[in-house]
């Protein structure tokens, strides 16, 4: 008796084993990919970024360490394509990111809450809502904007709302300061941009909308809280992950977008200038993660004071 | 009695009064708002009909908005003859982007059941890194993924093979290549789905199937895919879409393959304004043809791109709330 339970216990660490193995099995392509994809490049890029980085005789390539020399020059001395110094295209894209993510995450919020609620016609406005998943595009996006420039291209050939009596409106009509008129302004004009990347949030937020338990809100109607009330207790404390996610889907997204990756390749292959180009690779990447940390310390600390309040 | 009932009945159209008036007054509000940023989302596209469906040599005249003189498909045409020819290239594309996606849940549904279900060795670690090959934009490592593809090697045993090492940028397996691994467009992020969702997964399917003397593979297949459709069709429509609208990957890895969002972008890039006009005037005989008839030649062919894409979205949007829903992502 007591073989038999030792075997079935040697079977089934050994099955379990086996489990893990098969696992690892799954994982491998993906795996592979890490490696010959990303640590490869990664560390090759980072490489690069410290050589100079030449074509020899036979085809190969020549590498001669030059410090942080390709760092400097890339902030000193080398411009983009728009002649514009690094210094200034990297706050820009922050700036940039910084001021839209929010926006953009919130009016897809917004949006969800709208398509949420049970009205006459709520499919067809579904079928809107979402249609940014398609026509966010990149190759769309650019594709439909305009590009002919010209006197006859004003607000009525233009892809752009007029936003002058916007801004009329506020400096004359409220005591907002100009800074602030100016930042809803931009905003309105840059409207379309927004909207085209708010399709995947809208459907994130949605379908987190529709797990909340409805029982829920029954309660808080019985309770006789106000849907204000409602809002900021029950719908916006149980999205908080999937604002978290959305959030940094957007942040991720808005990087992808930016210009500098163009300006990556326009370094690498139109001025063959391989190591300034991963030196710039190499400043994006941390941009990118420090932005990050800085989204989720944000994020944590605005969570926590939300705990603080209850 | 009569004075009071009427009373009552007064004070009863009072109540419905305020009720219906804040009901209509909710409801207008609710509705200018739907419409308004309906209209907002939709306006690119309502501004296009007009211009690409107006004759060419009325383009840019300030008389004409919104209603054209005279209509003619002369834009379509052009779009047609310049990009799309016998819509070969469109089926191409199409078949490129299935295939590509198929590639891309097969992978991701292993990799993702892998992390969600199996408490293998660095589990934790591994669903870190996907997360960061997620973060990660696939831009900054262009250089020398570019430079590695152009020389290819994996520990000097394909040129210890083939005498030299292989050149993969324009080779048309190159893109099924990395999507097999695991590295296409945003595929971290179908794992990250993948992963989710099979990690909500009831637990007693798969073991049911165990007892019944099934092994980790069929269990797999048998048991565990056939339920995470929800996500499969999530992960099929995002992947579908967007290596359809891919650029990066087409046009950095394999830009002489038939990819339609790449000929776009090359045919109508702003260096070729002046060629696209000449074309457009000797093919039609509108001499008054300007920049603006690139536009709405661009615009037509943005339409025509478009068309498939719309057509799926119409069919799926349904079913695209309650996949995303199921799909586990959420949670």
């Amino acid at each position: 008796m007591e073989g038999t339970a030792v075997k079935n216990k040697k079977l089934h660490i050994s099955h379990q084993n086996m489990r893990k193995v098969h696992g690892l099995v799954f994982m491998l392509p993906w795996l592979i990919g890490f490696i010959l994809f990303f640590i490869k490049p990664l560390v090759n890029t980072i490489k690069y970024s410290f050589h100079e980085v030449g074509v020899a005789d036979n085809g190969g390539m020549t590498l001669k360490y030059v410090g942080l020399n390709n760092f400097t020059n890339l902030f000193r001395a080398e411009v983009s394509s728009q002649s514009q110094t690094f210094a200034r295209v990297f706050t820009d894209e922050n700036i940039d990111i910084f001021m839209n993510t929010p926006v953009i995450v919130i009016f897809s919020l917004f949006c969800a809450i709208l398509v949420n609620v049970k009205f006459k016609g709520r499919g067809l406005a579904r079928v809107i809502f979402f249609l940014p998943i398609v026509l966010g595009l990149k190759v769309v996006v650019d594709l439909i904007m305009i590009t002919s420039g010209g006197d006859v291209a004003d607000a009525a050939v233009s892809n752009q709302f007029d936003t002058s009596l916007l801004i009329n409106f506020l400096l004359n009509y409220t005591f907002l300061p100009v800074n602030v008129t100016l930042f809803i302004s931009d905003l309105a004009s840059n409207i379309f941009m927004l909207i085209s990347q708010t399709g995947v949030q809208t459907l994130i937020f949605l379908a987190g909308l529709q797990s909340i338990n409805q029982s829920l809100y029954e309660v808080a109607r019985i309770e006789g809280a106000n849907s204000y009330e409602v809002f900021w207790k029950i719908t916006l404390p149980l999205l908080s992950n999937i604002s978290l996610f959305a959030l940094i889907y957007t942040f991720v997204d808005m990087f992808l977008q930016s210009s500098i990756s163009t300006e990556i390749y326009y370094f690498a292959f139109n001025k063959n200038n391989i190591g300034v180009g991963s030196a710039l690779s190499v400043v994006y990447l941390f941009n990118v993660l420090i932005d990050l940390v800085l989204l989720l310390f944000i994020t944590n600390k605005v969570v926590k004071l939300n705990h603080g309040d209850k | 009695m009569a004075t009071s009932d009427v009373k009552a009945v007064k004070r009863i159209d009072g109540y419905v009064l305020k009720d219906k008036l804040h009901k209509f007054v909710f409801g207008y509000l609710f509705y200018s708002l739907v419409i308004g940023l309906g209209f907002a989302i939709i306006y690119p596209l309502i501004k296009l009909l007009p211009i690409v469906f107006n004759n060419l040599e009325d383009l840019g005249n300030p008389d004409v908005i919104w209603v054209p003189i005279k209509y003619s498909t002369l834009s379509f045409q052009a779009a047609i003859r310049l990009v799309f020819g016998n819509f070969v290239p469109m089926l191409q594309s199409i078949g490129y982007s299935v295939i590509i996606a198929v590639i891309q849940i097969f992978v991701c549904a292993i990799a993702g059941y892998a992390l969600g279900r199996v408490e293998f060795w660095g589990r934790n670690l591994l669903t870190f890194l996907v997360i960061i090959s997620f973060v990660v934009p696939p831009q900054s490592l262009l250089i020398s993924q570019y430079l590695s593809f152009k020389h290819f090697d994996v520990l000097g045993i394909i040129s210890a093979f083939h005498g030299s090492t292989i050149d993969l940028i324009n080779q048309p397996y190159t893109l099924y290549l990395i999507a097999f691994f695991g590295f296409g467009v945003k595929q971290s992020m179908f794992i990250f789905v993948f992963r989710q969702f099979f990690k909500g997964l009831p637990k007693e399917l798969e073991e049911a199937a165990y007892i019944d003397g099934c092994g980790f593979y069929r269990t797999y297949f048998r048991v565990a895919l056939p339920n995470a459709v929800p996500a499969i069709m999530t992960v099929a429509i995002l992947a579908f879409v967007w290596n359809y609208g891919d650029t990066y990957y087409t046009g950095y890895f394999h830009p002489d393959g038939p990819y339609l969002s790449n000929k776009l972008m090359t045919t109508f890039s702003e260096a070729n304004v002046q060629n696209i006009l000449y074309a457009i005037k000797t093919w039609y005989a509108v001499p008054g043809a300007t920049t603006f008839s690139f536009d709405a030649v661009k615009q037509a062919a943005a339409i025509i791109y478009l068309l498939p894409l719309l057509i799926i979205y119409f069919v799926v949007q349904k079913r695209i709330v309650e996949n995303f829903e199921q799909s586990g992502i959420v949670g």
